[in-house]
């Protein structure tokens, strides 16, 4: 059984979004509710200051706490290391996004991200869907076990690691290589469209991968690892980016 | 002249007394015998006039509001705070409801037996504000329904709201079982001492896994710790106590003299201020231990002490709600006054309502993780559909209570006549 997970290079990442556009795209996301985001934050004062930012899915932990919190089991752990949320059985009690340390998860009932218009009443649903997106993706890929497809209401999404193309890639694969045309449809959708290629998905317990490589040679690290929740998504730092260690608030 | 009311002793003897109104009086005069909860005027009538009014409209408009715009009429949100005020309004009731079994087991418990003339009543209110607390909880909650399966079939034992719901459903049952049992008067069966220490087994369990689901968060450090399950426990005992003091002199019009003897004496008497007291000491301890912790410590996601510091709300709380009331409590002058208890009682009920809320929401301040997105601490203030929730809960306490003042007689002692007056 595979255990899938991402690593993410922040020497090469260029902060351009485009996963986050991809994800949006792929998993019918409103506009301000990215699945996949990535931060920005700042460092130092003037006049040294330095502007960074740090791409963060859901981080699809070993130790999930939100999955631990979650009193009716609608968020779990599956073998190949998803961790997904099943819409047929969340209470909407909001207890796993207290409990996910990278706030990672989204819940339907809400104003508008961007104060406005609000795209839900703009393209409203007319069955059991929290609305109806211009373009979806087709309801034969829509998964409520699993959280994928279009929200319903008063339930809790987040990232799926793209459970509707990985889940279907060939047994035994080591490295969902977007440049491979076979694999390419198995992939998730911010590691295809990745423009600098700043974004590898692989098996973690297949030694030979790629993705075990890279966190092995380039010291990959995972972000608040103090917390335990050992996340399957691990960050190259390398020369020219850094994991932050903190929040990022600014001390006042 | 005035009626004289006898405890029923069995709901069909209710239910024949009422259809008997009803026949007499016919539907009009029965709904005003309804509306006035009897014949003349009562402080329990005011209190139920009060509550169901204000029920009726919080209920009515909060439900408008989920039907038509959902939980998105709350002001709560996935970047800022996720659990907002109906939530701190659930734990104050939830809360209050376990410290009002822990003042009821001080007598039937403990054999502290000067406490006997309120523990029936605090049983019935621990009844009344634990249903309060869950109404609130299922209008916050995306699917209430769906939790009635989901929660027993995925047995997620993992999770302290798993046993959260366990432990107050068993403690709900528990009330029920103990208040049937002294309405058929048996205080003292081995039966009635059994359910009774079970309760209080339960209640604390309660409350200890209520701070529990807070107290385990690692990621949200403003709450996390031991400490968070001890604090609730304790703060439970104290609102309960400040729930029965307030409680009891409502259903005598905040007049002793209208009290039954036994009642009577007990709130004469220098134990009653001497136990509240001790109770509003140990809370402003925490409390400010608690303060002073978060705003020495340099850990990452504390800063939300800061803010809480400098929000006159906090020393609101601190100052007018626990140390004047527990300086009026201490002090031989104020202490047994009528007026002094009750005032103390109120502020005390008000600053456990700003502390759950603060300690609820201000455990959030600090954004996970958002960076620039949200780069400085989340706001938040409850919308009017939130306040209307909170208001609803208050509404459905209050004329719950009123109802059991009327139905029962909620001052009984062991072995008396069923006079209510
Ligand atoms: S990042 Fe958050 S939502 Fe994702 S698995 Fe970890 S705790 Fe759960
Ligand atoms: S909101 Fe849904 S997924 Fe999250 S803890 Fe509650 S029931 Fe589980």
């Amino acid at each position: 059984m595979a255990k899938w997970g991402m690593v993410i290079d922040l020497e090469k990442c260029t902060g351009c979004q485009a996963c986050t556009i991809a994800c949006g795209m792929e998993n019918n996301r409103l506009p301000g509710e990215h699945w996949q985001d990535v931060i920005f934050f700042t460092e130092g004062k003037y006049p040294n200051t330095q502007i960074k930012w740090f791409p963060r899915p859901c981080m699809h932990c070993e130790n999930p706490s939100c999955v631990a919190v979650c009193p009716t089991r609608a968020t779990y752990k599956t073998e190949e290391g998803f961790v997904l949320v099943d819409w047929n059985r969340c209470i909407g009690c909001k207890y796993c996004m207290i409990a996910c340390p990278y706030g990672v998860r989204f819940y339907t009932e809400e104003k508008a991200a961007y104060g406005g218009p609000n795209v839900k009443d703009v393209f409203p649903a007319e069955d059991k869907h929290s609305w109806n997106p211009p373009w979806k993706m087709p309801d034969s890929q829509e998964d409520w076990k699993h959280g994928v497809g279009v929200q319903p209401h008063d339930v809790v999404s987040k990232c799926t690691f793209c459970h509707h193309r990985v889940s279907k890639a060939p047994k035994g694969t080591a490295d969902l290589d977007p440049s491979d045309p076979k694999l390419r449809e198995y992939t998730p959708a911010c590691v295809v469209t990745c423009a600098p290629g700043a974004r590898f998905f692989g098996d973690l317990d297949n030694p030979e991968s790629e993705v075990n490589r890279l966190i092995a040679n380039k010291n990959g690290a995972r972000l608040l690892d103090h917390l335990g929740n050992k996340p399957q998504v691990y960050y190259l730092t390398g020369e020219g980016g850094a994991v932050p260690s903190g929040r990022a608030l600014k001390k006042s | 002249m005035t009626t004289r009311y006898l405890e029923p002793k069995n709901f069909a003897e209710v239910f024949t007394h009422l259809g008997k109104l009803y026949r007499d009086h016919g539907p009009l005069g029965f709904l005003k015998i309804a509306w006035n909860l009897g014949h003349e005027p009562t402080p329990a009538g005011a209190m139920w006039k009060f509550g169901l009014i204000l029920l009726t409209l919080t209920f009515g408009f909060s439900f408008i509001m989920l039907a038509t715009v959902g939980h998105a009429s709350f002001n709560t949100s996935s970047d800022g705070v996720n659990w907002g005020m109906p939530i701190a309004t659930y734990a104050f009731f939830a809360l209050m409801s376990s410290g009002l079994t822990m003042i009821a087991a001080l007598p039937m418990v403990f054999g502290f037996k000067q406490f006997y003339p309120i523990a029936k009543r605090a049983i019935w209110l621990s009844i009344v504000t634990l249903i309060a607390g869950f109404a609130v909880l299922a209008m916050e909650l995306g699917h209430p329904f769906r939790m009635l399966w989901t929660i027993p079939t995925g047995l997620q034992v993992m999770s302290p709201m798993f046993w959260m719901g366990v432990f107050y459903t068993i403690d709900l049952i528990l009330l029920f079982i103990k208040f049937y049992l002294l309405w058929k008067d048996d205080w003292d069966s081995g039966v009635s001492h059994l359910v009774g220490a079970l309760g209080f087994g339960a209640v604390i369990l309660a409350s200890g896994m209520l701070g529990l689901v807070f107290g385990s968060m690692v990621m949200r450090p403003m709450w996390y710790g031991s400490f968070t399950s001890i604090f609730f426990m304790l703060t439970a005992a104290l609102t309960g106590a400040a729930a029965i003091v307030l409680a009891v002199y409502m259903s005598f019009g905040f007049k002793r003299e209208a009290m039954p003897e036994p009642l009577k004496s007990m709130a004469e008497g220098d134990e009653l201020p001497k136990v509240f007291a001790t109770l509003i000491g140990i809370t402003l301890v925490m409390v400010l231990t608690r303060m002073w912790t978060g705003l020495w410590s340099n850990l990452d996601g504390l800063e939300g002490f800061k803010a809480l510091f400098q929000s006159p709300l906090f020393h609101f709380q601190v100052w007018i709600c626990f140390a004047l009331p527990f300086y009026l409590m201490l002090n031989r002058e104020t202490n047994r006054g009528v007026m002094w208890q009750v005032i103390s009682s109120v502020l005390v009920l008000l600053g456990m309502a700003i502390n759950r809320y603060e300690f609820i929401v201000g455990g959030q301040l600090v954004p996970m993780f958002k960076g620039n997105w949200v780069n400085s601490l989340n706001a938040y203030t409850p919308s009017i559909t939130e306040w209307a929730l909170t208001l609803m809960g208050w509404g459905l306490a209050f004329a719950l209570y009123a109802l059991g003042e009327r139905l029962f007689k909620l001052h009984a002692v062991p072995g008396e006549p069923r006079v209510i007056r």
